[in-house]
């Protein structure tokens, strides 16, 4: 065991002295986190609004209405507005112009244009600007009453505000039945982009690092290795570990980095480890196999980081599983990552436990077993070969 | 350097260190080692002389139980070796002809790493990492990365990992191939300093001058098969003793040739080309017999040169071939 954990450290410690790691492994993936969460990650609100029109009371009394709905608001230019609708980065416009501005201040009638976008939430944030409008419709009615009946405007505004307080009024919730929109319900802007990145490059990483692998029989590193007084299972469990240790250390990280810099929210950390620590266990065995199979260190690099981003792109690690075809979702679970992506959504989305990702685990060991004892039996038969 | 435990055990008991016997190895139709025998006593140097691709490396990866042999069995200090072994293989320090170390580490980290596979740690470890450092005088560059090293202090190193746990038998194959004048005579130097303190060591080499230099016994091997085995002088005997003269001359080399073959101390003459190859016995007392017939021949000479046999004269017996080709 102290040879196979003395190979294993070796191999991290190369692995740490290697500049190219140190950005491939810490840096690039938090930003394709922070890119990926930006251009496409859904906010926890209940939709985006973008108004355009003159600073007003009405546009602050919508705003206030809106946000109390948790929906997200913006302002905007028309053309810019208009743009936003075009591209689907905003669920609605809403133009208050300057007419609605002074029939809404002389307590008169006034009319709002809405523009939706053909985005899945669009229904669901229409429905929120209805509602707004008709509290805000509701609230000039009844001030209105109160100055007919000879209430002063500043004590019926104040009588409105002690009523709403001790009435509860009837609410309406809108709720979206788009299936993408429940099932993104709740998820923070980077949470999705965070696991997929985690599952990419922890895979990537481990396929690219079969290339030491490689140097170390070309170089007579692992013949002189098996000439020292150790086995060749545990030069193999020592290969395997380190590649593991790599692969779960880089996991563990952008897990923390995440946390820290993006609020990304992991569920139970205690599982979603152990998801990472088997999803680990696949991608060193992977290693073992890609590093045994070939005999050129930068076919491998070449290799590994083709394979990773084909496997990741199949796999729910560069675009959300939900949005597969069946069918396509079908082959995406011969990758592990579909496993992993499955195990961190439950965990993430629904609060999931281990008995609601014991499938996932127990799909991705049998993985990692396999491509492990397959990795060793292709190991030892490189090792004859570069004697 | 002092001799372990095991080295002073070995040695008070006159066990062989190592014992070949029989080896053969195929890779395909290919017979790459057959039926390969020695033996090596405690503290002593055996040579491996061959040119490449005599079969040099894959016995001894044999022995160092990296591959497995078809036929034949090895010992290391009485227990039976082979990939499977792991407690034989602590007596053995090998160091390959590649460079065996991890380019991206420092010589400490190397030595560190590969001291824990012996079995070294802590205190221990430190003290021989330490120890073989100022052995192979890279203390001053222990801390740079290896790739910065030049050829020479690569060697030095490789050989440096191989002496770390105070091995019964170094293993030593072709440890100067690539390496400047003075790396090399620095690295001919360990090595004497090495069995002169008790470690039995297997030396393999196609350079002539380093099998005569180093070893106590030369096994001569080519095509996979063991030639002879001696001493540096038991292989010259085998030869009959006789010596080489060279005549580089103009004129009729094929009429002298004729002439020269009937004298009593030449054993064999070949023409080339304006040049003579003569097989003489006791060339010293022959040359002068041999000048004034040739002379006397027709030809004028322009260069007359006496060899003494050497190892290189044995393997061109032996094998019919020099041992560069």
């Amino acid at each position: 065991m102290r040879a196979a954990l003395a190979i294993a450290g070796v191999e991290l410690r190369r692995f740490v002295k290697d500049k190219g790691n140190v950005f491939f492994t810490f840096i690039f993936p938090l930003v394709l986190v922070f890119v990926l969460g930006s251009q496409f990650g859904g906010s926890a609100s209940s939709g985006t609004v973008t108004i355009t029109g003159p600073a007003s009371d009405l546009r602050t009394a919508v705003s206030e209405q809106l946000e109390d709905n948790d929906v997200t608001v913006q302002l905007a230019s028309h053309d810019d507005m208009l743009e936003q609708v075009a591209r689907g980065r905003t669920d609605v416009g809403l133009i208050i112009d300057e007419e609605a501005v002074t029939a809404y201040s002389d307590g008169g009638s006034a009319e709002l244009e809405m523009i939706a976008s053909s985005s899945s939430t669009s229904s669901a944030a229409q429905q929120h600007v209805r509602v707004a409008v008709s509290n805000l419709d509701l609230q000039q009615l009844q001030l209105r009453a109160l100055e007919e009946a000879g209430v002063p405007t500043t004590e019926a505004s104040e009588a409105l505000d002690t009523a709403a307080g001790q009435v509860s009024e009837p609410t309406l919730e809108v709720v979206s039945v788009d299936r993408l929109s429940q099932e993104f319900q709740g998820l923070g802007q980077f949470d999705l982009g965070a696991s997929s990145q985690l599952l990419l490059f922890t895979f990537l990483t481990s396929l690219a690092g079969s290339s030491t692998l490689i140097n170390a029989r070309r170089q007579g590193v692992m013949g002189r290795t098996l000439a020292a007084p150790v086995s060749t299972l545990q030069a193999i469990v020592g290969q395997s570990f380190g590649r593991w240790v790599i692969a779960f250390f880089q996991g563990g990280y952008i897990m923390l980095a995440t946390w820290l810099l993006f609020d990304v929210d992991w569920g139970n950390v205690g599982l979603s480890l152990l998801v990472l620590a088997v999803f680990a266990l696949v991608a060193a065995g992977a290693a073992m196999v890609l590093g045994s199979v070939l005999d050129n260190e930068g076919a491998a690099v070449g290799a590994g980081v083709g394979l990773g981003l084909v496997l990741a792109a199949i796999g729910g690690g560069m675009a959300p599983l939900e949005i597969f075809s069946d069918t396509m979702r079908q082959v995406a679970h011969v990758t592990p990552h579909a496993w992993g992506y499955d195990a961190f959504a439950e965990i993430q989305r629904h609060g999931g436990g281990i008995t609601d990702i014991l499938p996932q685990l127990g799909v991705l060991v049998a993985m990692g077993l396999g491509v492990l004892l397959l990795g060793t039996w292709l190991l030892r038969r490189s090792l004859a070969r570069s004697l | 350097m002092t001799q372990t435990a095991e080295q002073q055990k070995h040695t008070s008991t006159g066990q062989d260190v190592l014992v070949v016997d029989g080896l053969v190895r195929r890779f395909g139709d290919l017979t790459a080692v057959a039926d390969v025998s020695f033996r090596i006593a405690p503290g002593e140097t055996y040579g491996l002389l061959g040119p490449n691709g005599a079969g040099k490396t894959t016995t001894i990866s044999m022995i160092a139980g990296l591959l497995e042999a078809d036929e034949g069995s090895v010992t290391v200090v009485g227990q039976p070796m082979g990939p499977t072994k792991v407690a034989p293989k602590r007596h053995l320090g090998l160091v390959p002809q590649d460079l065996a170390i991890y380019p991206d580490l420092s010589a400490r980290e190397n030595l560190t790493f590969f001291g824990r596979l012996q079995g070294l740690s802590g205190g221990g470890l430190r003290a021989r990492v330490a120890e073989v450092l100022e052995l192979t005088g890279l203390t001053d560059r222990a801390k740079g990365p290896t790739k910065e090293f030049s050829g020479g202090m690569k060697r030095r190193l490789n050989i440096g990992i191989g002496l770390l746990h105070q091995p019964t038998l170094l293993i030593l194959d072709e440890p100067t191939v690539g390496v400047d004048p003075q790396s090399r005579n620095a690295i001919l130097e360990s090595v004497e300093n090495l069995s002169g303190e008790g470690m039995a060591v297997l030396y393999t080499t196609h350079y002539m001058e380093e099998a005569e230099r180093l070893c106590d016994r030369i096994g001569i091997i080519d095509s996979g098969t063991l030639q002879a085995e001696g001493t540096r002088d038991e292989l010259i005997r085998l030869i009959g003793g006789v010596d080489n003269i060279q005549l580089t001359a103009a004129g009729d080399t094929e009429a002298a040739a004729e002439a020269l073959r009937a004298l009593p101390p030449v054993a064999r003459v070949d023409a080339d080309r304006g040049r003579l190859q003569l097989t003489v016995h006791d060339a010293p007392t022959a040359v002068a017999q041999i000048v004034t017939t040739a002379t006397a021949s027709g030809l004028q000479l322009s260069d007359v040169q006496i060899s003494r046999p050497n190892l290189e004269s044995v393997f061109l017996h032996l094998t019919g071939k020099a041992l560069r080709d």
